[in-house]
C-alpha cells in the first residue's frame, strides 16, 4: 500500500515540474514556467493585496499558454493563479508578475516603464534585460535553467523577495548586491 | 562477610548494566535526535536551491554537516529519485543508497547496528520540494559506550574495595564487640556467675560506654545476689534458730507438765490425804498427832508456794524487758552472804567476796541469779561443818569470766549439761531440797545478757559456777 501510495505520491509531484502524463526531461519552456510559478511562492506583494495573483505574458507567446495549463488550479498562500496575455504596456495593470519574452523582444523596455513603480515582478530573457531595468533575468547555465536578480530595480519597485531566492541566483546585483558570478 | 560482598557485587553490576544501558538508548536516541534537526536545517536551507535547480547551492549546505563528527556522508534527492547534491566526509565512506520513505512520513530512520539512516522529507508550502538523506556513524557512541563501561568497572571495583573494608572495620569496631558482650551476657546466664565482667572496650566511643554500663550492671546483680544469698542464710539460721527455742520450749513444757504432775499434784494429794487424816484424828481425840498433820501441810504448802515462787522468777526472767543500769554485783553477793549468815547463825560458812568492776545489767535479774547460784551453795554446803563460798571475777582472752564456788557435795561432772535443765534435780529431795528450777532460771537470766553459764565440779568436790555477761561492760 505504501509503494503504490508512494509512486501516486510522486507522480502528484512531478506534475509541478512537468505537465502530466510528462516522462522525458522537461523542455526550457516548462522549467521556466515553473520558476515563474515558483518565483510567486518567494515574492511578498503588499498585504492589500488579496485577489488572485496574475501572471502576464507580453505579446502573442505561446509561452503563456505553457504558463496557462501550469497554474491552472494552483494556489500560492490561498491565493489562485491566473494566467493572461498582455499586447500592450497599457495592460499590465493588474498583473503581479509579468514576462517580458522573446515574443516582444527590442520592446522590454516599454513594458518595463509600464511596470515601473508597480508591485509586478518583471521577469525577462533577454541578455541585457537586468540592464534594462529587469528584475529577474533566465540564463542558461550549461543545460541548467538559472537566473539572475537585479537588486535595486526589486527595491526601487518595493518588490519584496526572500533571501532564500538571491541565494540560488546566479548573480545580484545592485545596492545591496551579495555574492556575485559564482 | 564474603556472601555480602557478592550479593553486593551482583547488585552494583546490574545497576551499572541497567544505567549502561539506559545512557546507550538514551544517547543513540539523542544524537538521533540532532541528526533530525541537523537534517530539517538542512531541508529548509536547499529548498529554492533544489527548487530553482542549484546544484552548488545544495551542496554547500551538506558541507556544513561536517561538523557533526557522526556524520559520515548526506544526499539530497528531488521528488523524482535522482540524487541532486551529495556530501561525504572522506572517500572511504560510502554513500548510502537512499531508501524509500513510508508514504506520510516526514522523517524516518533506520539504525543497523552502529549505521543510522536518517530521511527527511523537504516540505515548502505544503508540496514536497526533495528528501535529504543523512547517513551517520555511531562511533562516537561505541566509544562513549567502551568508556562508560571501564568507568563503571574501576568504579565497581573501588564500590567493592570499600565495601571490603568498611565491612571489615564495622566488624572490627561494632559488630565483634557485641557479639562478644552478648556471648559474655549468655555466659552469664548460663553460668549463674555474677562475678564475670565483659572485656573493657578499648576507644572511648559508645560501644566502650556500653560495655562499662554492662559491667556496672552486672556488678549490681552480683551485690543482689550475694544479698539474696545472705538474706537466705539468715532466714535459715533463724529459723533453725526458732526451731530450737521451740523445741527448747517444747521440752520445757514437757518437763513443766511432769512437775505440774508430780510436784504440784503430789503434795495436794498429800494434803487431801492429811485433810481426810485430821477428820479422823478429830474424831479420836488426839492433839498431838493433829499438830503435826498441820505441820506436815503447812510444809507442804509452803513447799508449793516456792515452787510457784521459782516458776514465776523464770517466767519472769524469760519475759520481762531488761532494764540495764550500773550494777554491782559485789554488792549484791554481799547483801545475799549477810541475808543468808542471818537466816542460820549456827553455821560456820567462809565468805570471800571479790570486788568486781561494775556492770550493765538488769539488777533485779541480776539479784534473783546471784540469789540462786548463792543459796545452791549454801545448800550443797550444809552437810559440812565448815564451808567456803566464794565469788569472783577473772579475765580470760579478753573476756570477764565470773566465778561462784563452793566445796559442798558437788555433782557428777558427767550431768553438767543436764543440771540447767528445768525440774531436772541431780539429787533427791530428801538428799537437798529444791525444785530444779533454779538454775534454769539463771541460765535464762544470763543468756538474755548475752553471756553463758556453765559447771565444773566433782561428786564430793564442790562445784564451781563460772558465767559471762556478753560484752557488756560498764564503761
Amino acid at each position: 500500500m505504501s509503494a503504490i501510495g508512494a509512486v501516486l505520491l510522486l507522480a502528484a509531484f512531478l506534475s509541478v515540474i512537468q505537465p502530466a502524463g510528462w516522462a522525458q526531461r522537461p523542455s526550457r519552456d516548462d522549467v521556466q514556467a515553473a520558476y515563474l510559478y515558483n518565483f510567486g511562492k518567494f515574492v511578498r506583494w503588499p498585504s492589500a493585496d488579496r485577489g488572485t495573483i496574475v501572471v502576464c505574458v507580453a505579446g502573442e507567446d505561446p509561452f503563456g499558454k505553457t504558463v496557462a495549463r501550469l497554474v491552472d488550479g494552483e494556489e500560492i498562500e490561498g491565493r489562485p493563479l491566473a494566467e493572461r496575455n498582455v499586447d500592450s504596456p497599457n495592460g499590465v495593470e493588474g498583473c503581479s508578475i509579468l514576462y517580458v519574452g522573446a515574443a516582444v523582444q527590442g520592446r522590454e523596455d516599454s513594458y518595463l516603464a509600464a511596470a515601473a513603480g508597480k508591485p509586478i515582478l518583471t521577469v525577462g530573457e533577454g541578455p541585457q534585460f537586468l540592464e534594462q531595468g529587469g528584475m529577474i533575468q533566465f540564463l542558461l547555465v550549461g543545460d541548467h535553467v538559472r537566473f539572475s536578480v537585479n537588486l535595486e530595480a526589486l527595491n526601487r519597485n518595493r518588490v519584496a523577495v526572500s533571501s532564500e531566492l538571491l541565494k540560488v541566483a546566479v548573480t545580484v546585483t545592485g545596492n545591496a548586491g551579495i555574492g556575485g558570478p559564482k | 562477610m564474603w556472601m555480602n560482598v557478592i550479593v553486593s557485587a551482583i547488585v552494583l553490576v546490574l545497576a551499572v548494566l541497567a544505567f549502561f544501558f539506559y545512557d546507550a538508548i538514551s544517547f543513540r536516541q539523542d544524537l538521533i535526535r540532532n541528526l533530525r534537526t541537523s537534517a530539517q536545517i538542512v531541508g529548509t536551507n536547499t529548498i529554492t536551491a533544489l527548487m530553482f535547480d542549484d546544484q552548488q547551492s545544495a551542496e554547500m549546505t551538506l558541507e556544513a554537516l561536517s561538523s557533526s563528527p557522526d556524520v559520515v556522508a548526506a544526499s539530497l534527492v528531488t521528488n523524482d529519485g535522482t540524487t541532486f547534491a551529495e556530501y561525504e566526509r572522506s572517500t572511504s565512506a560510502p554513500v548510502p543508497r537512499p531508501r524509500e520513505m513510508d508514504a506520510g512520513k516526514i522523517d524516518e530512520d533506520w539504525v543497523t547496528g552502529s549505521q543510522v539512516l536518517l530521511a527527511h522529507r523537504i516540505v515548502f508550502q505544503g508540496k514536497p520540494v526533495g528528501t535529504v538523506y543523512i547517513a551517520a556513524q555511531l562511533t562516537e557512541t561505541g566509544r562513549r559506550e567502551r568508556q562508560y563501561l571501564v568507568i563503571a568497572f574501576g568504579v565497581l571495583l573501588i564500590c567493592m574495595a570499600a565495601g571490603v573494608l568498611i565491612s571489615a572495620t564495622a566488624r572490627r569496631l561494632v559488630a565483634r564487640p557485641l557479639i562478644a558482650l552478648a556471648e559474655t551476657a549468655r555466659r552469664v546466664s548460663r553460668e549463674r556467675d555474677y562475678s564475670v565482667r565483659a572485656d573493657p572496650h578499648p576507644d572511648g566511643d559508645e560501644v566502650a560506654v556500653l560495655v562499662e554500663a554492662f559491667n556496672e550492671m552486672l556488678v549490681q546483680i552480683q551485690e543482689r545476689d550475694t544479698a539474696l544469698n545472705r538474706g537466705r542464710e539468715e532466714l535459715e539460721t533463724r529459723v533453725e534458730e526458732r526451731t530450737a527455742a521451740l523445741r527448747a520450749a517444747n521440752r520445757e513444757l514437757e518437763a513443766f507438765s511432769y512437775m505440774v504432775a508430780h510436784d504440784l499434784r503430789g503434795p495436794l494429794d498429800a494434803m487431801q490425804g492429811m485433810i481426810y487424816l485430821l477428820e479422823t484424828i478429830e474424831q479420836d481425840g488426839g492433839g498431838r498427832d493433829r499438830a503435826a498433820l498441820l505441820e506436815q501441810m503447812r510444809q507442804g504448802m509452803l513447799g508449793m508456794t516456792s515452787l510457784i515462787d521459782d516458776l514465776l522468777h523464770l517466767s519472769r526472767a524469760s519475759t520481762a524487758p531488761l532494764k540495764k543500769e550500773r550494777v554491782s554485783l559485789t554488792g549484791i553477793v554481799k547483801g545475799i552472804a549477810d541475808d543468808l549468815k542471818r537466816g542460820a547463825k549456827e553455821r560456820r560458812v567462809e565468805f570471800m567476796i571479790a570486788q568486781v568492776p561494775a556492770v550493765e545489767a538488769d539488777e533485779g535479774l541480776m539479784r534473783v541469779a546471784l540469789d540462786n547460784l548463792l543459796r545452791n551453795a549454801w545448800k550443797y554446803t550444809s552437810r559440812h561443818d565448815t564451808a567456803c563460798i566464794e565469788f569472783g571475777a577473772i579475765n580470760r582472752r579478753g573476756e570477764t569470766l565470773y566465778y561462784v564456788r563452793d566445796d559442798g557435795a558437788g555433782f557428777d561432772p558427767r550431768l553438767s549439761d543436764q543440771i540447767f535443765q528445768p525440774f531436772h534435780r541431780l539429787h533427791s529431795r530428801s538428799e537437798f531440797p529444791g525444785t530444779g528450777i533454779g538454775l534454769a532460771t539463771v541460765q535464762r537470766i544470763l543468756t538474755r545478757h548475752g553471756g553463758r553459764i556453765w559447771a565444773e565440779g566433782g561428786v564430793e568436790k564442790g562445784a564451781t559456777f563460772w558465767f559471762t555477761l556478753g560484752s557488756t561492760t560498764a564503761a
